[in-house]
C-alpha cells in the first residue's frame, strides 16, 4: 500500500504539471470555493430565520388581518388557554424636527414578544418601550441622524427615543418586514391618531400556548378565515424576511449550478484527456504484474491527494467569500446570523470530492481494462456497454448530489434544462453565422476558402465553444445591467410629474381640509374614496365554481380588493366597452380594468357580486375601463357609480407629485394632519434598489466565479483542439502551405469565433433585457451600446490571446515527422 | 550524428523508383529531404534545376503545392471533412479556379464518385487511400512521394491500391518515389534502391 501511495504522489506530481491537471484542480478549486459560502449562508439563514422561526415569529400562531382582530377570535384563544397579545403595524413617517423617514411602526402590548425576545442597545429593563418611549432600528438613527434622548414625532405624538433595536421577533408580513422598524407602547397609538377606522394597518393576535390547542385552533381557524385574514404557525409558515431571504439565497444557488455544471464539464475534460494519456503506462503496469484492482486503487489514491490539496484552498477562498457576502447583506439583515453549524464547513469540500470520485470513476475503471496488447497494437479500452453504463450512473448520482446540494429540484432540472436547450441553439447559431461570414471572404481570399473548410472540420468544437461563451456572457451581462439598470431605467422614463407620495388613512372628515390644503399649496391632487370587499359571486352564482384552475389563481379573487367610486371616469382610464354612468344613476354600477374582464372572463352586462364588511352588494357590469398600472396614480379594478358604494364606510387615497424645492410642504402637511399615512415613493424606491443591487452583486460575484471556470473550459477545449489541429497544420503545410498561412488561420478563426461569440451574447442579454423591460416593467426596450463593443472585442481577445499563448509553432521538418509518428 | 554519406541519386522525370531498407534506416528522413520538408546540413539537393535548400519557405510551400504531392501510410485525411472536401484542400490551398470539377474527376478515378459525401470514418481503410491517391493526383504533380502506402491494408487491398496507383502514375507521367519495405512491391518500379548505414545502393531485379 505504501508503495502504491508513493507511486501515486510522484505520479500526481509529475503531472501538476500538464493543463489537464491544472485545469482540474482549478475548476474543483472554484466549485469548493462557490459552494463552500453558500452551505454556510443557507445554513446560517436557516438557523437564524427558519428553524428558530418561534422566536422570530414571536409566538406559536399568528392571525393577521387588515381590520381589527374580531372579539370571537379572542374568545376562541381565550376557551383555547393560550396566552395571548396584540400588535398593530402599520406605515408611517418618523419626524425629527424637518427630517423625516419611512418607517414600519409596530404597536404592541404586554405581554410581548410571545417567543424569543427584543434585544436593545443598552438594554431595557421593560419588554416594551414605556408609553411615551419609542425603540428604532439602526438604519433609523443613521438616517435621521438621531440620538438617544432626542424627541421625534409620530401622528399627534412625540416620543422620546430610548434604545437602539438590534434584534425582534414579529417583523410582519410583506414588504413591511424589510422596512425600518420601530416599537411603540400600543397605549401611545390611539393618541397618535393615526389610525382610525378603514385606516390601512396589520393587526395581528399573538398566540402561545401547549401545542395541542394550538394545533387544534390552528385548523378551527383555517376553516373559517376572513378574506384579509391570513394565519402563521410554525409548522407552516416562515416569517416573510426568511422567506425573502430563501428566495434570494434560492437564487444565488441556481447562480451557482452554472459554475458547478462548467467545473463539472472541465475535470471531465480533463480527466478524460487524462486518461487517453495514460493508456500506455497503464497497459505497461498491467503487463509487468500489477492486478487490475491495484491499478484503480492507485489512480483514484492520486484523485484523493489533489481532492485534499484543492479542498483546503478552495474552502478558504470559500470562506473569504462568504465573508464578503455577508458583509454586503448584513445591514438588510434583520438580525445578526448565527454561526454554521461545524460540519457545514466541509460542505463544499465534499462536494469537490463528490465531482473528483463521480467523474473520475469512469475514465479510471477503464483505465483498468486497457488491454496489454496497447503496447504493441495501440489498442485501446473497450468501450462496451459496461463502460456506458458506468458512466450514466456516474453522472446520475452527481446530478443527484448536485440537487440535493442545492435543495431546488424543480428549479434546478429547469435551469439545466434552459441552459442545455440556449447551449445548443447558441451554438448552431453561431457555427452558421461563422460560415456565412466566411462565404464572402472564400471568394476572395485563399485563408477565406481555408477557413471554410476549417470551420466545417471543427464545427463541434466551435458548437461547446460558442454555447459556453454566449450563455456565460450573456447571464453575466443580463445580472451586471439588471442590478441597476431595470429599475434606473424604469424609474427615468416615468414622467417628470409622476406622483412621489402617496397619503392613504385619510377620514371622510379630513378631506375637505386636505383638499383645501392641496389648493392653497397648488398640489395636483384628487382624493378617491377607497372601500374594502371581496367578490364573491357572479350573475348571483358563486364565483369559485365558474372559474378555472388559473383563473382561481387571478389576484382580485384572493383578496380583499380596494373598491372606489366616482362621478366620472378617471382621467388615465380610458373607456375600452360600454358607457360611464349617468350622473344621479341608482342602480348599483361597476367599471371593471379591461384585464381582469379578459381573464376572468366577464363581459359587459353580467352582475358581480361582493362582500363588504360582511355586507353583500352586487351591481352590474356597465363599461370596462383601461388602466396604467405603473402610473403611481390611485388605480382601482372595479369602480361603483357614487350612489351604490357612498353608504359603506370608507377611508380616502391621493398621490401627488412635489418638486425637491416644495419637499418641507410634506412636512407641513403632516404637521398639520398628522394621523395622515405618508409614502414617500422615493424612499420606498432606495430600499427596493438597495436590495437589488446587492442581491446583484452577490450574484454577479458567483456569476464571474462561473465565467473564470468558463474560461478555463474554453482554455481546456482550445488546448484538445490545438492538439488535435497539430495534425492538420502539419498536413497543411506538407501540401503546400506556409506556416504563416496557418497561423494566420489559426488566428482568424479566433478572432472570428470571438466576435461571433461577443455579439451574439450582446444580442442574447439585449432581447433579455428588452423582455424585462417589456414584460416585467412595461416600458420601451433601451440598447446599451457598450455591450456590442465591449462583449465582441473581449471575447475575440481572449480567444486570440489564449491561441497565442497555447499555439505551438510547428517548424517544416516537424511536419512529416508528426504525420509518421501517428502512423 | 551523420545519417547519410556520400548519398549521390538522380531520378529521371518519369521514373518510378522504390526506396527499400529496415526501419530505422533513415527512409523517412530521406524523404524529407527529397521532399524540401528538410534541409540538410551538408549537401544540396535539387528538383528541376532549382537547389531546394536556397529556397525560402514560402518558396517551397509553392513547389509542393504544384509539384509535389504525398501519399501516407495512415492516409491523413481529415477526420471532419468528406471525401470531396479532403481532395478539395490542396487545390484550395494553391487556389485553384475549380477545385470541385478536378476532385470530383479524380474521386472518380479512383472509383469513388458515389462517395463524394462520406466521411473518413465511413469509409474503410482501402477507400480511404483511394481518397488519398485522388488528392495526391489531383494537383497534377510532377513527384509523387509514397510512404509505405499499403501498410495499414491487408494484402488483397494492398495489392488493389498499388494497382491503381501505378495505373494513375503511368496514365500521369508522373515521377514515383516509393518508400517500402516489401520487396514485391519494390519490384514493380522501374529502379529500386537500399538504404543501409547511410547509403543507398542500386539493386538489380
Amino acid at each position: 500500500m505504501t508503495g502504491t501511495i508513493g507511486l501515486a504522489w510522484r505520479q500526481l506530481r509529475n503531472q501538476l504539471r500538464t493543463t489537464e491537471w491544472r485545469a482540474l484542480l482549478l475548476a474543483c478549486w472554484i466549485a469548493i470555493a462557490i459552494a463552500t459560502p453558500l452551505a454556510l449562508l443557507a445554513d446560517r439563514l436557516e438557523r437564524g430565520l427558519l428553524q428558530e422561526s418561534a422566536a422570530l415569529l414571536g409566538a406559536d400562531l399568528i392571525l393577521s388581518g387588515q381590520r381589527p382582530i374580531s372579539p370571537e377570535r379572542l374568545d376562541d384563544a381565550e376557551a383555547a388557554g393560550l396566552v395571548a397579545t396584540q400588535v398593530t403595524q402599520f406605515p408611517s413617517m418618523l419626524a425629527l424636527d424637518d427630517e423625516m423617514m419611512l418607517v414600519s411602526v409596530r404597536a404592541a402590548q404586554l405581554p410581548y414578544p410571545l417567543r424569543g425576545q427584543i434585544v436593545t442597545t443598552p438594554p431595557q429593563e421593560g419588554d416594551l418601550p414605556e408609553s411615551g418611549q419609542i425603540w428604532a432600528e439602526q438604519r433609523v438613527f443613521t438616517q435621521l441622524g438621531l440620538n438617544l434622548g432626542d424627541s421625534v414625532q409620530l401622528g399627534y405624538a412625540d416620543f422620546e427615543v430610548t434604545a437602539v433595536l438590534q434584534s425582534s421577533p414579529d417583523r410582519g408580513s410583506g414588504f413591511r418586514s424589510f422596512s425600518p422598524h420601530v416599537i411603540i407602547n400600543a397605549a401611545d397609538l390611539e393618541a397618535s391618531g393615526i389610525l382610525a377606522p378603514g385606516s390601512r394597518a396589520e393587526f395581528r393576535l399573538l398566540l402561545a400556548g401547549d401545542e395541542e390547542s394550538i394545533i387544534q385552533l390552528d385548523a378551527l381557524w383555517r376553516q373559517d378565515l376572513r378574506s384579509d385574514e391570513r394565519l402563521f404557525s410554525l409548522r407552516n409558515d416562515q416569517p416573510m424576511t426568511g422567506a425573502a431571504l430563501g428566495n434570494g439565497l434560492r437564487y444565488l444557488k441556481l447562480t451557482a449550478l452554472i459554475a458547478l455544471l462548467l467545473a463539472a464539464l472541465t475535470i471531465t475534460l480533463s480527466l478524460r484527456r487524462f486518461s487517453n494519456g495514460q493508456y500506455t503506462r497503464c497497459a505497461l503496469l498491467l503487463s509487468l504484474g500489477m492486478p487490475p484492482r491495484q491499478l484503480i486503487r492507485l489512480y483514484l489514491l492520486q484523485l484523493l491527494m489533489a481532492w485534499a490539496i484543492v479542498a483546503l484552498f478552495g474552502t478558504a477562498t470559500g470562506l473569504l467569500l462568504e465573508q464578503l457576502v455577508v458583509g454586503w447583506l448584513e445591514d438588510l439583515l434583520p438580525q445578526a446570523l448565527p454561526a454554521a453549524a461545524p460540519l457545514r464547513y466541509f460542505s463544499g469540500a465534499a462536494l469537490g470530492l463528490a465531482l473528483l470520485v463521480l467523474l473520475g470513476l469512469p475514465p479510471i475503471l477503464q483505465l483498468a481494462r486497457v488491454p496489454v496488447s496497447h503496447l504493441f497494437r495501440g489498442d485501446g479500452a473497450p468501450q462496451d456497454r459496461r463502460a456506458n453504463l458506468l458512466y450514466l450512473i456516474c453522472l446520475i448520482l452527481l446530478g443527484v448530489v448536485l440537487l440535493s446540494f442545492l435543495e431546488e429540484y424543480l428549479a434546478a432540472v429547469a435551469l439545466l434544462l434552459l441552459l442545455l436547450a440556449g447551449g445548443a441553439i447558441f451554438g448552431v447559431i453561431t457555427q452558421q453565422a461563422l460560415l456565412l461570414l466566411t462565404r464572402p471572404l472564400a471568394k476572395r481570399l485563399l485563408l477565406g476558402r481555408l477557413l471554410s473548410m476549417r470551420l466545417r472540420q471543427q464545427r463541434r468544437w466551435h458548437r461547446l465553444q460558442s454555447a459556453v461563451l454566449v450563455l456565460l456572457l450573456t447571464l453575466l451581462s443580463v445580472v451586471w445591467i439588471s442590478r441597476t439598470d431595470l429599475l434606473e431605467s424604469w424609474q427615468a422614463q416615468l414622467p417628470v410629474d409622476t406622483p412621489n407620495y402617496f397619503v392613504v388613512n385619510i377620514q371622510p372628515w379630513q378631506k375637505d381640509e386636505l383638499d383645501d390644503f392641496f389648493a392653497t399649496h397648488e398640489i395636483g391632487s384628487i382624493l378617491y374614496p377607497m372601500v374594502r370587499g371581496r367578490i364573491n359571486a357572479l350573475n348571483g352564482e358563486p364565483i369559485r365554481p365558474q372559474m378555472n384552475e388559473v383563473q382561481l389563481e387571478h389576484n382580485t379573487l384572493n383578496r380583499e380588493l380596494n373598491l372606489s367610486w366616482a362621478a366620472q371616469a378617471p382621467d388615465n382610464n380610458p373607456l375600452t366597452a360600454g358607457i360611464w354612468w349617468s350622473q344621479g344613476a341608482t342602480e348599483p354600477e361597476i367599471s371593471v380594468e379591461q384585464e381582469m374582464a379578459d381573464e376572468l372572463g366577464l363581459s359587459l352586462g353580467d352582475t358581480l357580486g361582493f362582500d363588504i364588511g360582511g355586507l353583500p352588494l352586487e351591481a352590474r357590469i356597465t363599461s370596462l375601463r383601461q388602466v396604467e398600472w405603473g402610473s403611481f396614480q390611485p388605480n382601482f379594478y372595479v369602480i361603483f357609480n357614487q350612489e351604490a358604494l357612498e353608504a359603506f364606510p370608507a377611508t380616502f387615497i391621493t398621490s401627488f407629485h412635489l418638486e425637491t424645492d416644495k419637499q418641507h410642504l410634506v412636512n407641513d402637511m403632516l404637521r398639520a394632519f398628522p394621523s395622515l399615512t405618508l409614502i414617500d415613493i422615493d424612499q420606498l424606491l432606495q430600499q427596493a434598489a438597495l436590495w437589488l443591487k446587492r442581491l446583484g452583486d452577490s450574484s454577479a460575484l458567483i456569476l464571474a466565479m462561473s465565467l473564470i471556470c468558463g474560461g478555463l473550459l474554453l482554455i481546456v477545449t482550445l488546448l484538445q483542439a490545438l492538439e488535435q489541429r497539430r495534425y492538420e497544420v502539419a498536413l497543411l503545410q506538407t501540401l503546400g502551405a506556409t506556416a504563416k498561412q496557418t497561423r494566420q488561420l489559426d488566428l482568424l478563426e479566433f478572432l472570428l469565433l470571438g466576435l461571433v461569440g461577443g455579439l451574439l451574447a450582446s444580442l442574447a442579454t439585449e432581447l433579455t433585457l428588452g423582455a424585462l423591460h417589456l414584460t416585467l416593467l412595461k416600458i420601451p426596450v433601451q440598447l446599451h451600446w457598450q455591450l456590442w463593443v465591449v462583449l465582441p472585442l473581449g471575447a475575440a481577445l481572449f480567444f486570440c490571446l489564449s491561441g497565442i499563448v497555447m499555439r505551438r509553432p510547428l517548424l517544416l521538418e516537424q511536419c512529416y515527422r508528426l504525420l509518421r509518428s501517428a502512423t | 550524428m551523420t545519417l547519410f554519406s556520400d548519398l549521390n541519386l538522380t531520378i529521371g522525370k518519369g521514373e518510378s523508383i522504390a526506396i527499400i531498407g529496415r526501419s530505422g534506416a533513415g527512409k523517412s528522413t530521406l524523404l524529407s529531404l527529397l521532399a524540401g520538408l528538410d534541409t540538410p546540413s551538408q549537401g544540396s539537393i535539387s528538383f528541376d534545376g532549382k537547389a531546394l535548400e536556397t529556397l525560402d519557405d514560402e518558396a517551397r510551400a509553392q513547389l509542393r503545392a504544384h509539384h509535389i504531392s504525398f501519399i501516407f501510410q495512415s492516409f491523413h485525411l481529415l477526420p471532419e471533412l468528406n471525401a470531396l472536401d479532403n481532395v478539395r484542400l490542396p487545390l484550395e490551398i494553391r487556389g485553384d479556379k475549380d477545385p470541385d470539377a478536378i476532385a470530383k474527376h479524380w474521386l472518380s478515378q479512383v472509383g469513388l464518385a458515389e462517395r463524394l459525401d462520406h466521411f473518413p470514418s465511413q469509409l474503410s481503410g482501402g477507400e480511404q487511400q483511394r481518397v488519398a491517391i485522388a488528392r495526391a493526383f489531383a494537383t497534377s504533380p510532377g513527384l509523387l512521394f509514397a510512404d509505405e502506402p499499403t501498410g495499414n491494408l491487408d494484402e488483397e487491398t494492398g495489392h488493389q491500391i498499388i494497382d491503381q496507383l501505378f495505373r494513375l502514375n503511368a496514365q500521369e507521367g508522373a515521377t514515383l518515389v516509393l518508400i517500402t519495405h516489401d520487396t514485391e512491391l519494390a519490384a514493380r518500379c522501374q529502379r529500386r534502391l537500399s538504404l543501409h548505414n547511410g547509403q543507398l545502393h542500386e539493386v538489380s531485379a
